[in-house]
C-alpha cells in the first residue's frame, strides 16, 4: 500500500510527464491531466491517513538517482555554455566535482539509508503539492489554450509545458518525502531545472534572460546545498535526514561544526525561496504563463526553500545562528512588503508579497520555539492556498482585460463579477481574521514576543501588508449600480478558482483541527512541547489567545447581516457619486461635465509612495543589508 | 463564562452610549475652547437618530455592506477588550472594520471618496505599527498579550512604559482622525476633501459609521485605561486627562501632510519605543 | 417610539450644505457668519457639512443662471430625503437685481422646490438662522409634531 502511494505521488508524475511530452492530442491530454490531478490528490489524502513512515526502495533506484544527478548537472552545464554564462558554468562544474567526491569517495553505505521518510510536516507538504499543485495544473489546460491562441503559435508548445509542470509536482513530492539527502539533492536540482524551463517557456528575449537569472541563482543555491551535505557527511557521518534531526542538536550544542553545513543548507533554502538579495529571480519569473507563477509561488519551488529551513530548524534551535535567521527573515519580511506596496503591477505585488510571507516563515523558523514552528507550518499551508488562488485570479483577469496592472482592475466587478469576488475572497483570506494566514501571523508576532528588534520589523511589515491588499480589494469593487453579467469561463479555469476559494475558507475554519491533527504532533516530536491548548477550539497559550470559532461565528453573522442590509438597497436608492454637482456619466464612465459640455472622465490612481517604496532605490539598499546579514550570519553565527 | 457574556453584552450596549456622551462632551469642550456655546451634550445621539431616519442612498450596494461590516468590526473589538481577550487579536479585528471602511470608499469613483480612502490607508499605515509596538511592550511587562494579564499587575503599566503611553497617544490621535492628523476625513467638512473617506456614505449607513466611531472611542480610551489598571479612579483620571489633552491638541493644531504623519509616526514611534525598552532592560 | 426619537433627531440636527449659485458673495459671507462664535449655529445642532449626501437643508444664495442650474438640480437630487431648501437673499428668492439679465433664470424656485425664503440684500445672519428655524417648524408640522 505504502509503496503504491509513494510510487503514485513521486514516480507517477514523472511517468505521466513523459507521456504528456509525446502526446499531441489536446483532449487526451486534458483527460490525463485531470485524472492525474485526481489521483495525486487522493493519494496524498490516503498517505495522510497512513501517517508517518519510513521506506527504502530497491537499490537500483539509488543508482538511478545518482545517474539523474549527473544528467541534470550536465544539462545545466550545457545551458551555461550555450548561454555563455560564466557563473552557471563554474557553479555546475563545482557541483559535478563535489558530487563525484561525495558519491564515490565519501558515502560508503549506499543504499543503507532509507530513501524516504515522512512525518506530518512532509505529509502536509505532500498535501499542498498534490492538491494545490494539481489544481494549478488543471487550470493550466484552459489557460494555455487561450494563451497559445493569443500568441498565434503554429505549433503548440503545450506538451513541453505540461511535461515540466507535472514533472515539477513529482519532484516536489520527492523532495519533501526524501530522507536520504542525496535523493533530496536530486529532486532539488529537478525543481531548479523545471523552473528554468518553465520561466523561459514563452521564449521571448525577456523570458530567456529571466530564466537564466533564475537558473544561476538556483544553481548557486544548489551548490550550497551540495557542499552543505558534503560537510554534513563529514560532521555527522550520515546523509539520513532522520538521523541528522535526531543527532543534530547534540552537535549544535557541542559546537559550531554543524552550523556551517546548516548555514549552507539554509542559504540554499533562501535562494530557492527567493529571499533578498535573490528576490529578482522570482519577480522575473512572472514573464512565464500564469500557471507557472502560481506553481512557483504557492505549492512548489519557493516552498521547497522554506521547507528545508523549517525542516532543519530543530537542528539549529537555540543557537546564535538561529537568531540571525530570525533577524534575516524579519528584515526581508518588512523590506519586501515595502516593495510590494510600491507596485501597481498585480503579479509583482503578488511576487513581493510571496517573498515577504516566505520571509515570515523563515523568521518563524529562526525564532525556533514550538509556537513559531507551528506558525511557520500553518503559514506554509494557508499561504499556498490563498496565493495560488490570487495568481490564478490575476491570470484569468489578465486574459480578459489584457492587463495585470491593478489600476486597470478598477471596477472589475462590472466586467467579471465572479472572478472579482473570488479574488476579493483571496485577498480577505490573506489579510484579515479569522482566516488562517492572519492567525498564523498572529502566532508569529506573539512568538517574537520579547525580541524587540524582530517585533519592530514585524509590526511595520504587517502595517504595510494591509496597505497594498486593502486598496487592491477596494478598487475592484468600484462599479456602477447596474447588475453585472457573469463572465464566461472555461470550466478548467473556473473550477480551480472555486475549489481554492472554498479551501481557503474551509481550511481556515478547521484550523484548530488542522493544528491538532497535523501540526501539533510534529512540533511535539521535535520540540517536546505543544505550544497551544485548544479549549473550545481556541488557540490558547500563556502568551495569548486566538478565538477561532467565536470569531468565525460573530464575524460571519455580522457579515451575513451586512449582506442582507446591502441586498435591501434597491436600484432606485442608488445615486451618482458626489462630484460637486457636475457629474455626468457617458457610456457607463463616470466623469465631470466639463467646459463646452465636454465629458471629462474621472481618473484616479493609488498612492504608491515612490519616495519611500520606490523599487530601484529600495532594492539596492535591501540587497546590501540582506547580504550583510547573510555574511554576519555565516561568520557570527555559524563559525 | 457567564460573567464574560454579561460583560460582552454590556460592552455591546453601554459602549456606544458612553462613546456618544464622550463625543458630545468633546464637542462642547471644543466649542468652549473656541468661545462658542456649543451643541447639547446629547447632540451626537440626535445626529445619529436623524441619520437613521433618512432615506438610504448609495453609489453602489457594496457601500452598504462595507458600512455594516465596519460597525461589526468595531463592536466586536470592544467586546473582545471587555472580555479580556488578546490585545493583538483585538487589533486585528479592528483592522477588519477599518479595511472595509476603506474598501467602501474606494468603491465609489468620486474623487473625494477616492482620496479619502487612500489617505485613510496612509493613516492606517501610520498607526498600525505603533499599536502593535505598544501591545508588544505591554506584553514585555506582563508576559502575555492577554488583556486579563494586565489586570494581574500590581503596579500601573505607566511606571514601566511612560514613553509607550505617548506612542499610544500618537497612534490614537491618528486613529480617531483628530487634528493634526484629520487627514482622511474629519468631523467637519474640509474644503478640498469634502468629507473624505465618509463622502459617499450617507443616511443610515453614515449612522452606522458614527456608531462605529463611538465604539472606537471607547476602545481607544479602554486601551489608555490599561496603563493604570490597578485602580478604577486611576483609570478614570488617566483617561480623562488624556482625552482632554487630545481635545486641546485637536484645537490648537493645524492639519499636517501625510508625509509628515508617516515620517513622524514611524520615526518618533521607533525612537520612543527603543528608549522605553532600554529603560525597561535597565531596570 | 423609535419614529418619535428619529423625529426628535430630525428637529435637533439639521445639517446644512451651502451652495453659492452665483451670488455676489454678500449673502455667502453672511451664511458663514452664522458659524462664527457670535452666532454659533452649532448651538442648534446645525453643522455646515459641505456634502449634499450628508445634508438635510440646502442653503442657496444668489441667482440661478443657465450655466449652473443643472448643478443646483444635481445637488438637490443628491440629498437623501427628508430635506428642505432655503433660498437666501433677494437673489435667491427672486433673482433680485439680476432677474432681468439675459443669462439669469430667476430665483431658486425656478429649478427646485423652495421651502423657506429669507429676504434681504444681503440677508442678515439672524434672518438666516430664523429661516432655518422656520424650516424646522415646517418640518414639525409635516411630521405632525406641532406643539
Ligand atoms: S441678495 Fe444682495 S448680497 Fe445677496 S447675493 Fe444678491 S446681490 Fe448679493
Amino acid at each position: 500500500m505504502l509503496d503504491t502511494l509513494v510510487f503514485v505521488t513521486v514516480l507517477l508524475p514523472f511517468l505521466v510527464a513523459a507521456v504528456l511530452l509525446v502526446l499531441r492530442e489536446q483532449n487526451v491530454r486534458k483527460v490525463i491531466l485531470v485524472a492525474t490531478a485526481g489521483v495525486l490528490a487522493l493519494a496524498s489524502l490516503a498517505m495522510l491517513r497512513g501517517g508517518a513512515f519510513i521506506m527504502s526502495p530497491a537499490p537500483l533506484y539509488d543508482t538511478l538517482i545518482t545517474l539523474g544527478d549527473f544528467v541534470i548537472l550536465f544539462v545545466v552545464l550545457f545551458v551555461g555554455i550555450k548561454r555563455k554564462n560564466q557563473i552557471i558554468i563554474w557553479l555546475s562544474v563545482a557541483q559535478i566535482i563535489g558530487l563525484i567526491i561525495l558519491d564515490f569517495f565519501m558515502v560508503k553505505e549506499h543504499g543503507n539509508i532509507p530513501a524516504f521518510f515522512a512525518d506530518d510536516l512532509s505529509l502536509v507538504m505532500v498535501l499542498i503539492i498534490s492538491i494545490v499543485g494539481s489544481l494549478i495544473a488543471v487550470y493550466g489546460i484552459g489557460y494555455m489554450k487561450e494563451h497559445e491562441e493569443h500568441l498565434h503559435l503554429t505549433k503548440s508548445k503545450q506538451p513541453q509545458f505540461f511535461f515540466f509542470i507535472v514533472l515539477f509536482l513529482g519532484a516536489m513530492n520527492g523532495l519533501v518525502l526524501a530522507n536520504n539527502l542525496l535523493w533530496m539533492y536530486f529532486f532539488w536540482e529537478c525543481t531548479t531545472l523545471c523552473s528554468f524551463m518553465l520561466i523561459g517557456h514563452d521564449d521571448t528575449e525577456i523570458a530567456r534572460k529571466n530564466a537564466e537569472r533564475a537558473l544561476w541563482m538556483n544553481v548557486l543555491g544548489g551548490t550550497a546545498f551540495l557542499f552543505g551535505i558534503i560537510l554534513l557527511q563529514k560532521v555527522v557521518g550520515t546523509l539520513s535526514l532522520q538521523e541528522i534531526l535526531a543527532r543534530g542538536p547534540e552537535f549544535a550544542v557541542a559546537g559550531g561544526a554543524i552550523l556551517v553545513p546548516m548555514f549552507l543548507l539554509v542559504f540554499a533554502g533562501m535562494t530557492k525561496a527567493a529571499q533578498a538579495p535573490f528576490q529578482s529571480w522570482l519577480t522575473g519569473a512572472m514573464v512565464a504563463p500564469t500557471p507557472v507563477s502560481a506553481l512557483l509561488h504557492s505549492s512548489t519551488m519557493v516552498k521547497a526553500g522554506v521547507y528545508i529551513i523549517v525542516r532543519l530548524a530543530p537542528v539549529y534551535a537555540g543557537t546564535y545562528f538561529s537568531n540571525f535567521v530570525a533577524l534575516f527573515g524579519a528584515f526581508v519580511f518588512l523590506a519586501t512588503a515595502c516593495l510590494a506596496a510600491g507596485q501597481s503591477n498585480g503579479k509583482k505585488i503578488l511576487a513581493y508579497s510571496t517573498i515577504s510571507n516566505l520571509a515570515l516563515i523563515i523568521a518563524c523558523a529562526g525564532i525556533n520555539t514550538p509556537a513559531a514552528i507551528t506558525a511557520a507550518i500553518l503559514l506554509i499551508l494557508f499561504h499556498a492556498i490563498s496565493k495560488a488562488l490570487m495568481f490564478l485570479c490575476v491570470g484569468a483577469i489578465e486574459q480578459k482585460i489584457g492587463s495585470r496592472d491593478i489600476e486597470d482592475m478598477r471596477g472589475l466587478f462590472a466586467v467579471m463579477p465572479r472572478t472579482a469576488l473570488v479574488a476579493i475572497i483571496g485577498i480577505m483570506t490573506m489579510m484579515l481574521p479569522p482566516f488562517g494566514m492572519l492567525m498564523a501571523k498572529w502566532m508569529a508576532i506573539e512568538s517574537a514576543h520579547g525580541q524587540f528588534l524582530l517585533m519592530i520589523m514585524l509590526a511595520l511589515g504587517s502595517g504595510v501588508t494591509v496597505l497594498f491588499w486593502c486598496r487592491w480589494a477596494g478598487l475592484m469593487l468600484g462599479t456602477p449600480v447596474a447588475k453585472a453579467k457573469p463572465e464566461a469561463q472555461d470550466i478548467t479555469v473556473r473550477a480551480p478558482l472555486y475549489i481554492l476559494a472554498g479551501l481557503a475558507l474551509v481550511v481556515s475554519f478547521f484550523s484548530p483541527v488542522v493544528y491538532n491533527s497535523l501540526v501539533a504532533p510534529v512540533v511535539k516530536m521535535y520540540y517536546k512541547a505543544a505550544p497551544y491548548a485548544l479549549p473550545y477550539g481556541n488557540f490558547d497559550s500563556p502568551v495569548g489567545i486566538f478565538l477561532v470559532y467565536p470569531l468565525f461565528l460573530l464575524l460571519g453573522l455580522g457579515f451575513y447581516f451586512a449582506l442582507k442590509q446591502a441586498r435591501k438597497v434597491t436600484a432606485a436608492q442608488c445615486s451618482q457619486p458626489y462630484m460637486c454637482g457636475e457629474q455626468q456619466t457617458v457610456d457607463g464612465k463616470p466623469g465631470f461635465l466639463g467646459p463646452l459640455g465636454l465629458h471629462v472622465p474621472v481618473q484616479s490612481g493609488n498612492y504608491y509612495l515612490e519616495q519611500f517604496f520606490g523599487e530601484t532605490m529600495l532594492s539596492k539598499w535591501i540587497n546590501v543589508i540582506a547580504l550583510a546579514v547573510l555574511v554576519i550570519m555565516l561568520f557570527g553565527g555559524a563559525l | 463564562m457567564i460573567t464574560k457574556i454579561i460583560l460582552a453584552i454590556l460592552a455591546l450596549v453601554a459602549a456606544p452610549l458612553l462613546g456618544a456622551l464622550i463625543t458630545g462632551v468633546d464637542r462642547r469642550i471644543t466649542a468652549w475652547l473656541q468661545s462658542r456655546y456649543g451643541p447639547p451634550i446629547l447632540q451626537p445621539i440626535y445626529d445619529v437618530l436623524k441619520l437613521l431616519g433618512k432615506e438610504p442612498m448609495v453609489t453602489n450596494t457594496w457601500q452598504a455592506l462595507c458600512a455594516y461590516v465596519y460597525i461589526v468590526g468595531a463592536a466586536l473589538s470592544v467586546v473582545l477588550l471587555f472580555t479580556g481577550s488578546d490585545l493583538l487579536l483585538i487589533f486585528f479585528v479592528l483592522t477588519v472594520g477599518a479595511v472595509f471602511l476603506v474598501m467602501g470608499a474606494l468603491a465609489s469613483p468620486s474623487p473625494y471618496s477616492q482620496i479619502g480612502g487612500q489617505r485613510e490607508l496612509l493613516q492606517m499605515l501610520a498607526y498600525e505599527p505603533l499599536l502593535i509596538l505598544v501591545f508588544a511592550a505591554i506584553a514585555m511587562v506582563t508576559g502575555s498579550f492577554k488583556v486579563s494579564a494586565v489586570f494581574e499587575q500590581t503596579r500601573p503599566l505607566l511606571y514601566d512604559l511612560p514613553l509607550m503611553y505617548i506612542v499610544l497617544g500618537y497612534a490614537l490621535t491618528i486613529k480617531l482622525r483628530k487634528s493634526p492628523f484629520d487627514i482622511s476625513a474629519s468631523a467637519h467638512a474640509h474644503q478640498e476633501l469634502v468629507r473624505g473617506v465618509y463622502t459617499e456614505y450617507s443616511g443610515p449607513f453614515l449612522a452606522m459609521i458614527e456608531i462605529a466611531h463611538w465604539y472606537e472611542v471607547i476602545l481607544v480610551l479602554g486601551l489608555c485605561a490599561l496603563f493604570w489598571s490597578t485602580s478604577v479612579v486611576g483609570m478614570v483620571v488617566l483617561v480623562a486627562v488624556t482625552y482632554l489633552a487630545e481635545i486641546i491638541v485637536d484645537n490648537v493644531t493645524a492639519r499636517l501632510t501625510w508625509r509628515f504623519m508617516l515620517k513622524s509616526a514611524v520615526g518618533m514611534g521607533l525612537v520612543l519605543t527603543l528608549v522605553n525598552m532600554l529603560w525597561l532592560y535597565a531596570q | 417610539m423609535l419614529g418619535n426619537l428619529i423625529n426628535q433627531g430630525r428637529i435637533k440636527s439639521p445639517w446644512v450644505v451651502h451652495f453659492d449659485c452665483g451670488s455676489c458673495n454678500g449673502c455667502d459671507i453672511e451664511v458663514l457668519a452664522c458659524l462664527t462664535p457670535i452666532y454659533d449655529i452649532e448651538r442648534f445642532g446645525i453643522l455646515n457639512i459641505g456634502n449634499p449626501k450628508h445634508a438635510d437643508v440646502l442653503l442657496v444664495t444668489g441667482t440661478v443662471n443657465h450655466r449652473n442650474k443643472h448643478v443646483l438640480k444635481n445637488i438637490y437630487d443628491q440629498m437623501p430625503g427628508p430635506k428642505a431648501v432655503i433660498a437666501i437673499g433677494a437673489c435667491g428668492c427672486s433673482g433680485g437685481v439680476f432677474r432681468e439679465a439675459y443669462n439669469v433664470v430667476g430665483g431658486v424656485d425656478k429649478v427646485i422646490p423652495v421651502d423657506v425664503y429669507v429676504p434681504g440684500c444681503p440677508a442678515r445672519p439672524e434672518a438666516i438662522i430664523d429661516g432655518v428655524v422656520a424650516a424646522l417648524e415646517k418640518v414639525k408640522t409635516l411630521l405632525g409634531m406641532t406643539a
